[in-house]
């Protein structure tokens, strides 16, 4: 074999295909490990960064545990009532900025926590706490509409209270003359 | 290489290895005097192969490394690859936490308390959703009508009232996404933006997605849209921030009635475990061997 050859001018087109190869490869890989971010591919075909940007969303809902280490007493009511299941904001709203009042009245004792602010009557924006002494808050689960199951107590409203004979129809607590709203008896 | 010194020889053979021969050729094409026939065909086989082996290793290049498909997570796009090491990998993972969802249609009473903790939680735009609540109505004379409970919270506003005399049955069908084992959101993305986390949720990386929403198209229960405020792609996560954090996912917090159960299927103590033994189960479109994690009780055979 002569490798002369390789270098002649026959081979010129070769060695052209050659190089353009290596170079077009070369930038292949550079643009690729450019485009490819640094952490791609550590626990699976994802970018690792994007688990942590996720987790670190804030949580908005409070959960029960937050509410009952004050208040105490409602656990006792509810736990054996056909109330298990409701959460404190069912009925008493998100209270985010109860909680922050609260918390800060527990270090600082001159801290008051402000009284519940009255509710808009709309589930939207009740983000914030509110005492709920309004029918609207039963019977958004308990008025009777085709698709409940059979087992769930609901009720149709003027039927129910002229049943039970209730005096003030029209008023908003009128529930809460017969049932209590933490464990309300049937 | 060896291929291309191989044919450089036969060649030289062909037209003579020393130059004075080849000048009296003047130029290669027209060596009449050797046998031109053989040296112009394998050239062109020569450039042939020599064209297929450069644009294989061009296009070798813009593949995945191996080393990205050396990772703990099964990859979506090979389902194939999985028997191989399927044992060994599941002993690897006892350890690891996956999720499950139940949803109980039976104790689904429809207020939509859930939907408005959903758009809370994750600042989900109006007219977007990630989760909702069909009503199914079978009537007496054989239709069966699906409403779309509104997120009022009040149970039975702005939904067409039914006289209950004309309903044979009706109950209400809370849908969020399925988190497949095999899912079409996630292998369709074209710069892996959709991904499953270790814990077997199908989540998006913002700064990856580019909204292309070919995701969007992919998923068989219709649970992605794109957020028209960032522009990519979004879908319930079952509220991976929160369930991180050991607490239950917006939905199933302010669920009154618990028909919507979160749990851990690795641990056989959890009550997810307990109540996927006890009752009979199913998924949502099986046929389509996605695997969802989401198990409905009670599911009719219309609710798809």
């Amino acid at each position: 074999m002569n490798w002369k050859l390789i270098f002649s001018r026959n081979t010129r087109h070769l060695r052209i295909l050659v190089l353009l190869v290596v170079a077009g490869g070369g930038g292949a890989f550079f643009v690729r490990s450019q485009m490819i971010p640094a952490d791609y591919g550590q626990n699976g075909p994802y970018r690792h960064a994007a688990l942590a940007k996720i987790e670190a969303q804030p949580s908005v809902l409070q959960s029960d545990t937050t509410c009952l280490k004050c208040h105490t007493n409602v656990e006792e009511e509810r736990s054996e009532s056909p109330h298990a299941a409701v959460r404190c904001l069912h009925c008493h709203g998100n209270g985010k900025q109860h909680i922050v009042d609260a918390t800060k009245a527990g270090e600082f004792p001159e801290h008051s926590i402000p009284p519940a602010k009255k509710w808009d009557g709309k589930f939207r924006t009740h983000t914030d706490l509110f005492i709920t002494h309004d029918r609207a808050t039963c019977l958004s689960c308990h008025t009777r509409v085709v698709g409940m199951p059979d087992s769930f107590l609901s009720i149709n409203v003027a039927a129910h209270l002229e049943e039970q004979g209730a005096e003030e129809i029209n008023s908003k607590n009128v529930c809460f003359e017969c049932h209590e709203g933490h464990s309300p008896g049937l | 290489m060896k291929f291309q010194l191989n044919i450089l020889n036969n060649g030289g053979d062909c037209c003579g290895s020393d130059d004075s021969r080849e000048k009296q050729c003047g130029n290669h094409t027209g060596c009449g005097g050797c046998s031109d026939a053989p040296d112009a065909s394998s050239r062109r086989q020569f450039l042939n192969k020599a064209s297929t082996v450069a644009l294989g290793s061009f296009s070798l290049t813009l593949l995945p490394m191996s080393g990205d498909l050396l990772s703990d997570e099964p990859s979506p796009d090979d389902p194939d690859g999985a028997p191989a090491d399927a044992g060994s990998r599941t002993a690897d993972q006892s350890d690891e936490v996956v999720y499950g969802f139940l949803v109980d249609t039976e104790r689904c009473v429809g207020t939509g308390k859930c939907l408005t903790a959903c758009r809370e939680e994750n600042n989900v735009p109006e007219g977007y959703a990630r989760t909702w609540v069909e009503r199914f109505v079978h009537y007496k004379d054989g239709t069966v009508q699906v409403d779309l409970v509104p997120e009022t919270g009040f149970a039975g506003s702005d939904v067409p009232p039914i006289a209950p005399g004309l309903v044979d049955r009706a109950y209400f069908v809370p849908k969020l996404c399925n988190q497949c084992e095999d899912a079409p959101c996630n292998q369709v993305c074209p710069v892996h933006a959709a991904f499953t986390s270790p814990e077997g949720v199908e989540l998006v990386d913002p700064d990856r997605c580019i909204g292309c929403a070919y995701c969007v198209q992919a998923c068989p229960y219709g649970v992605r849209f794109i957020n028209p405020e960032t522009g990519n792609a979004d879908k319930c996560t079952w509220c991976y921030h929160r369930i991180k954090r050991n607490e239950t996912p917006a939905c199933v917090e302010a669920c009154p009635v618990d028909a919507r159960v979160f749990g851990r299927l690795d641990d056989p103590e959890s009550e997810l475990r307990k109540r996927l033994a006890a009752i009979p189960t199913s998924v949502l479109k099986e046929h389509l061997g996605t695997h969802p994690k989401l198990h409905y009780v009670a599911k009719s055979g219309e609710v798809i």
